[in-house]
């Protein structure tokens, strides 16, 4: 079940506003990816004031992310959870072969990690929390977000000849 | 207090899911201009919190969790910046999800983003090692 865009839009806002005033911390989910690796690495980048990574907010955080939609999922009409490997129209776009479409989407995120790091944030730190904070970058980032995602899909769409 | 943000995470992975955003379809579909779900989700989302966050400027807010007064503070402009945010844009598009919906999908069994999430970790990992060989020493984030 999916809400019209515009609803889904003021859900996000409002729980953008809730956590902020809740716990003083704006909406942002990328650089939660570090607090996964900091166990694992030595590299300075991953140890944060307080060595120990389970001690941030953002870890947490993204491990409520699948309950959530699992529940959403849940109490949709119709509910069926099986896993599965589709993509609906991706599947047009993307390798159908399992052990080639994998490596494409590996190598999509990995791109679109470093990207996230460099950039400084992802959709939801820069597009929605940075852009309501009136953030001149974020402004930047979330345009070239967009217009870099549309030529993308656009010049694949024109080369495959869709 | 960082133990609450399982709470955090339930709720905003429950809200990306109705807002179509655990849907490859939506991504495509937004990048060729069929179907404008996402752009109203962010549009309406940038309009509500932005005007939340200007009253609870107004309002000096206080965090309800620590008393502290609440920051706005925005991230700063980098050199990194431009080519990232078009590296991020070709990621996002090439895979129908972000770093927020890719681990929003798990939970609705959409098991291909596995290979998504493993290019992120791998992705943010480079970056790390280039700052490691370029003897920076910023952490990505603050723990509490």
């Amino acid at each position: 079940m999916v809400w019209p865009g515009w609803l889904g839009g003021v859900a996000v806002g409002t729980y953008v506003i809730i956590q902020h005033w809740v716990s003083g911390r704006m909406l942002g989910v990328s650089s939660g990816y570090c607090n996964f690796i900091s166990p694992f690495s030595r590299l300075s980048f991953f140890q944060n004031a307080e060595h120990g990574s389970f001690n941030s907010w953002r870890l947490w955080f993204l491990l409520g992310l699948p309950i959530g939609s699992f529940i959403a999922a849940f109490t949709s009409p119709g509910f069926e959870w099986h896993p599965t490997f589709d993509m609906g129209l991706y599947d047009d776009l993307l390798p159908t072969v399992w052990w080639v479409k994998l490596p494409v989407l590996f190598i999509g995120g990995v791109v679109m990690g470093l990207g996230a790091r460099m950039a400084g944030g992802c959709t939801s730190g820069h597009a929605i929390s940075g852009i309501a904070l009136l953030n001149p970058p974020s402004f930047a980032a979330a345009i070239l977000f967009f217009a870099s995602g549309l030529g993308f899909v656009q010049l694949l769409f024109y080369l495959l000849g869709r | 207090m960082k133990y609450s943000f399982i709470l955090f995470g339930i709720l905003f992975g429950f809200i990306l899911s109705r807002a179509g955003a655990t849907t490859f379809d939506n991504y495509i579909n937004l990048f060729l201009f069929r179907d404008l779900q996402l752009l109203w989700v962010i549009a309406s989302a940038v309009l509500v919190a932005g005007f939340g966050v200007q009253l609870l400027r107004l309002a000096r807010a206080r965090a309800l969790f620590s008393g502290e007064a609440l920051t706005f503070v925005g991230k700063p402009m980098t050199r990194d910046l431009w080519l990232g945010a078009i590296l991020f844009g070709v990621g996002w598009g090439m895979t129908g999800s972000c770093p927020g919906s890719a681990v929003a999908m798990l939970g609705e069994g959409k098991m291909a983003v596995l290979a998504t999430i493993a290019g992120i970790f791998v992705g943010t990992y480079l970056f790390a090692w280039r700052d490691y060989r370029r003897g920076k020493s910023t952490p990505c984030n603050r723990s509490f």
